[in-house]
């Protein structure tokens, strides 16, 4: 949990098959109202490349990665 | 629909009238024999469901636009207009088919639906009314491929984290690395999905064969092929090849996912490197005596569902036998012939659908768990990550109480 960011929606992604993660931010996005933050949390060593490229593709912005150990947290503010 | 969209969309069309599309367009007698042949059709007799009656959708337009007596008398023979009807015709057609092929080997004319269905999911895109997460995903990808350095620092230190896991299953040499990544003069290039599944075990059998491999910064599905869209499918394609070019290896191996296979397999056949499964790659390793397994330490009778992508389009099926062999003697096939192994209902996106598709998948699969539970097996081994996740889904769903494996894993756990 990062201390400075208040997330409005929490999305536990660990462990999920591919292309899974991704699939499942796609929608949960869209849950949150525009400015509205989802934290985002992964397990997939692929996700550190799939969700910035995801975030540059779908218009959002990731405001911020944590990792620790194998887990790995983003949040990302919905911009459109 | 407006002019200039339908011509847009006939441009489109002609783009895929290469001399099989053709042939196939022009080919079918309605003969029937496709009707026992698809899995969706077997699971719920609709007509709509029959390979003949979903490619007559597009033959029809085909019909209509691309003949002379379409153009000329339209009222006559059988043509159809392109019109938003025929699009979400076409959308139903497109996306309740698997691509499996089945229906193919059944075929006396060895028409290939799935290559009559590209033409409408081709369609369909430039229509912009393919399913949205579809074209995403494979943005997504080509996007990977353009920004490698925005991401290649927390991709190598997220590869790091698994390291430990790699070497507590195979102890590696003073020095060596357990998961190279971006090894100039490597071998071979191991091409995976974005989880731990798919690299950790692959990795403890590479480092086992003492093979000199080097792990790809890409994922290798390629969600350009399940939208069908042959541009992104070339985009996301070469970042692989050219990764695999710089570094100068020998062989790319693509991990159990049978369509990147496929892709791969197909699409870069004139390129300086091999392409291989990793299935493919874990039988040389047996045969020459690289790796050695412990034999009958699983439990229960063993089956194994041919990934339709690996198997029937991609002609991998006497290795996976041939490394289920090396595990049990105790191994029960689904069918006498592989070629006829039914499809688990995930392909051609669906599964990469998500939710929006379970219900469909689950109908329309109810002949996969049949046959599945005919075995009477415990252990459900596959070598496809789309059917590995469909087999979960029926496994759960019909209660067909196994367990569902992947191939590779399982020749992780017994090595010796």
């Amino acid at each position: 949990m990062s201390d400075d960011i208040k997330a409005d929606k929490v999305m536990d992604l660990k462990g999920l098959p591919c292309p899974m993660p991704v699939v499942k931010i796609s929608k949960g996005i869209k849950e949150v109202a525009v400015g509205q933050v989802v934290e985002a949390v992964t397990s997939d060593p692929g996700a550190l490349a799939d969700f910035p490229a995801w975030a540059k593709t779908s218009g959002n912005e990731i405001m911020k990665t944590e990792q620790e150990g194998k887990i790995t947290r983003f949040f990302i503010r919905r911009v459109k | 629909m407006d002019d200039t969209t339908r011509d847009e969309l006939l441009r489109l069309f002609e783009s895929k009238l290469k001399r099989a599309a053709k042939l196939y367009l022009e080919t079918c007698s309605r003969c029937g024999v496709c009707v026992s042949a698809c899995h969706v059709y077997a699971s719920m007799p609709q007509a709509k469901y029959i390979a003949a009656y979903r490619a007559e959708i597009v033959r029809r337009i085909y019909k209509r636009y691309f003949t002379k007596k379409g153009r000329f008398w339209k009222s006559l023979g059988e043509s159809k207009e392109l019109s938003e009807l025929a699009l979400s015709e076409l959308y139903e057609a497109a996306y309740s088919c698997t691509g499996c092929r089945r229906c193919m080997v059944f075929c006396p004319f060895g028409i290939d639906t799935q290559l009559i269905m590209s033409i409408a999911k081709l369609l369909l895109i430039g229509a912009h009314a393919e399913p949205e997460i579809l074209s995403l995903l494979a943005d997504t990808s080509v996007a990977k491929g353009e920004s490698l350095e925005i991401f290649r620092e927390g991709f190598l230190e997220s590869i790091k984290t698994l390291e430990n896991e790699v070497v507590e299953r195979w102890r590696v040499e003073a020095g060596q690395t357990p998961i190279p990544v971006d090894q100039k003069g490597a071998d071979l290039l191991y091409v995976a999905l974005a989880g731990a599944h798919s690299i950790v075990p692959a990795a403890v059998v590479f480092n086992a064969a003492k093979e000199n491999w080097t792990l790809s910064f890409f994922e290798a599905v390629n969600f350009g092929a399940f939208v069908g869209d042959p541009v992104k499918t070339r985009q996301i394609l070469d970042r692989i090849v050219n990764e695999a070019r710089r570094l100068g290896v020998k062989e790319v191996v693509i991990c159990e996912c049978g369509t990147a296979f496929r892709v791969m397999k197909s699409m870069a056949k004139n390129e300086p490197f091999k392409v291989s499964s990793i299935t493919e790659v874990h039988a040389r390793y047996i045969r020459e005596g690289r790796i050695k397994l412990r034999k009958n330490t699983l439990e229960g009778t063993v089956t194994y569902h041919d990934p339709c992508q690996l198997a029937r389009n991609g002609g991998v099926m006497d290795e996976p036998r041939f490394i289920l062999r090396a595990l049990t003697d105790d191994f029960a096939e689904m069918s006498p012939d592989p070629v006829m192994n039914w499809c688990c209902g995930g392909g051609g996106g669906l599964v990469a659908m998500g939710e929006d598709t379970l219900d469909f998948r689950m109908k329309s699969a109810s002949v996969k768990a049949d046959q599945v539970k005919k075995t009477g097996a415990k252990i459900l081994a596959t070598a496809c990550e789309n059917c590995h996740t469909q087999l979960s889904n029926l496994n759960d769903h019909y209660q067909m109480g196994v367990d569902v494996r992947f191939l590779s894993s399982m020749v992780a756990d017994a090595l010796e």
